[in-house]
C-alpha cells in the first residue's frame, strides 16, 4: 500500500495561476482543486511524499487594496482543503505579490498553525514585513529564477510535511524568522568571545552571536533658503513637557509622544514646563527648559523678522531607550501634521 | 517567454505536429534564449503560461545559430540581423540554447 502522501495548498498571484497579466491583477480570491501554475512543477518535485490538493489564486491589485478581507478570504479557501503545508509564491522582487505571500502566511500560520514555504528576493518588501511567519527562501529576483526556487521550496515543503526538524536559516536558505533556539555549545561563552577576537585580530573570518540592525540612512533635505518666509517647529526628543507632564510620556522607552501649545509663551520656564527624560540628570534642563527646547531663541528670531513664526505646537518624546521602529511611527505622524499645517522646516532637539 | 507566444506555440504544434514545426527565437541575452528554448522543448520553468507542465518537444534555435544563419541569403540576414548580432554575446546564446536542447531533446 501506498504511503500516506501529506496535503499541500499552493498560493499564487493571478499571473502564476494563469489568469492573466496586470490586467487581471484585480480578480478577487478563488480557488481552484488540484494544481495550477508552479504547483503542477512543486507536485512533481516532491516526488510522490505530498500531492497539492488545492490551489488557491488572488489578483495582487485586489489583495493589497483589501489587504485584511483578502487574506482572510484566502485563509478561508485555504483552511477548506485541510492542508499540512502552505506553499506561497515564490513571489521574487515583486513587491505586491510579495506582501500578498507574506500576509497569507501570516493568516495561516496565525489561524491554521500550519507551516508555510515560500520564497523572495531580498529586497522584496514582503521579507521585512512577513519573514517571521514562514520558512522564506532567498530566490533571485525574477522569475527566471523558478528553475533553482521550485525544487529547493518543494524539498523543504517535504521535510516539513514528514514533520522533519529545520536547520537554522543559515544552514537552509531561509530569512531568519526571528526565532532563538537555545543550544548547548561546545564552549562557553567567554572563549567563543575571545576565539571571535583572535579571528577579527588576524583579519580573518567570524561569525558573530549577535549581529547588529542594519539602519537605514536619511537624505538630508535641500536648505530652507528663504529664511524669513519659513514657518519654524520646534520637535524635541529630549523629553520637554509642561509641568506635570499630563501625557504621563516615559522617561525611557517612550510609547508615545505630546503635542503642546506654545500660544503666547515668550520663553519655557521651570514653573510652566519640566523634562519627562530619564537617563541623564535633569537639574539643568528644569531649570530652564530653553536649554533642551529653545522657545526663547526662537521668539527672538521671530523679532527680529529673521523667520516668519514660530509654529504654535512643539512635539516633544523621550529618546532614551525608545526603538527605532517606534522613534519611526512618531516622526511620521508628527511630520504628516506638520506638513498638513504648512510648516517650513523643523528645529529637531535632543538631551 | 511571453504568456501570448506560448498560446500561439502550443497552438500550432497542435495543428501541424511537433515534427514540421522549428521555433526561431530573437532573445537579447543566453539566458532569455535558454527560458524560451526549454519552454518549447520541456514545458514553461516558471509555470506561469498555457505551456506550464505542457512538453511540446519542439527545438527552438536562435537566429544566429548557425542551423539558421547558413540557410539565410547573407545579404538579407546582414541586413536584418548583422547590427545586431555585433552587439550580443553570441557565443553565449549559442552555447546555452545547445545545451538546453542536450537536455530536454537529447544529442542533436
Amino acid at each position: 500500500m501506498a504511503e500516506a502522501q501529506f496535503r499541500v495548498v499552493h498560493y499564487v498571484n493571478q499571473f502564476f495561476g494563469q489568469i492573466g497579466g496586470e490586467e487581471k491583477a484585480d480578480i478577487p480570491p478563488l480557488s481552484r482543486d488540484g494544481a495550477v501554475g508552479p504547483a503542477v512543477g512543486l507536485n512533481a518535485a516532491m516526488g510522490g511524499k505530498g500531492v497539492v490538493v488545492g490551489t488557491v489564486i488572488c489578483g495582487d491589485t485586489y489583495f493589497n487594496e483589501h489587504l485584511d478581507e483578502a487574506a482572510r478570504q484566502v485563509g478561508d479557501m485555504i483552511s477548506a482543503y485541510a492542508p499540512d503545508v502552505v506553499v506561497v509564491g515564490p513571489a521574487f522582487n515583486a513587491g505586491r505579490y510579495g506582501v500578498a505571500c507574506g500576509a497569507v502566511a501570516q493568516v495561516v500560520s496565525e489561524t491554521l498553525g500550519v507551516p508555510v514555504v515560500g520564497g523572495m528576493y531580498e529586497e522584496n518588501p514582503g521579507v521585512e514585513m512577513y519573514a517571521r511567519y514562514g520558512y522564506f527562501l532567498r530566490t533571485r529576483d525574477n522569475a527566471a529564477g523558478m528553475r533553482q526556487a521550485l525544487p529547493a521550496i518543494a524539498k523543504l515543503a517535504t521535510r516539513l510535511g514528514l514533520g522533519q526538524e529545520i536547520g537554522s536559516p543559515e544552514e537552509e536558505g531561509y530569512f531568519p524568522r526571528g526565532v532563538r533556539k537555545n543550544y548547548f555549545a561546545g564552549e562557553r561563552g567567554s572563549a567563543r568571545a575571545v576565539n571571535m577576537l583572535i579571528k577579527k585580530l588576524k583579519g580573518e573570518q567570524f561569525e558573530t552571536e549577535y549581529p547588529m540592525p542594519v539602519f537605514d540612512r536619511v537624505d538630508p533635505n535641500p536648505a530652507v533658503g528663504d529664511m524669513r518666509n519659513a514657518v519654524i517647529a520646534l520637535v524635541t526628543s529630549g523629553g520637554i513637557v509642561p509641568k506635570g507632564n499630563p501625557d504621563k510620556i516615559e522617561s525611557s522607552s517612550a510609547s508615545k509622544y505630546g503635542k503642546y501649545d506654545l500660544e503666547k509663551v515668550d520663553a519655557l520656564s521651570e514653573e510652566t514646563h519640566e523634562t519627562a527624560h530619564g537617563g541623564y540628570d535633569p537639574v539643568y534642563a528644569n531649570a530652564d527648559p530653553n536649554r533642551v527646547l529653545p522657545v526663547d531663541a526662537m521668539r527672538e528670531l521671530e523679532r527680529e523678522g529673521r523667520i516668519k513664526r514660530l509654529h504654535r505646537y512643539f512635539y516633544s518624546t523621550v529618546g532614551n531607550g525608545t526603538s527605532v521602529a517606534n522613534a519611526k511611527k512618531y516622526a511620521t505622524q508628527i511630520a504628516q501634521e506638520l506638513r498638513n499645517d504648512g510648516v517650513t522646516a523643523v528645529t529637531l532637539t535632543s538631551t | 517567454m511571453d504568456l501570448g507566444n506560448q498560446a500561439r506555440i502550443k497552438e500550432l504544434a497542435e495543428k501541424y505536429g511537433k515534427d514540421d514545426i522549428v521555433v526561431i527565437i530573437g532573445g537579447a541575452e543566453a539566458e532569455a534564449s535558454g527560458l524560451a528554448v526549454e519552454t518549447v522543448a520541456n514545458g514553461d520553468p516558471a509555470f506561469a503560461g498555457p505551456l506550464a507542465g505542457v512538453q511540446l518537444g519542439l527545438k527552438a534555435y536562435h537566429v544566429v545559430e548557425p542551423e539558421i544563419k547558413d540557410e539565410i541569403d547573407a545579404d538579407v540576414y546582414d541586413e536584418q540581423v548583422g547590427m545586431m548580432e555585433m552587439v550580443l554575446d553570441v557565443d553565449a546564446i549559442i552555447a546555452e540554447c545547445r545545451s538546453i536542447r542536450e537536455q530536454f531533446l537529447g544529442s542533436e
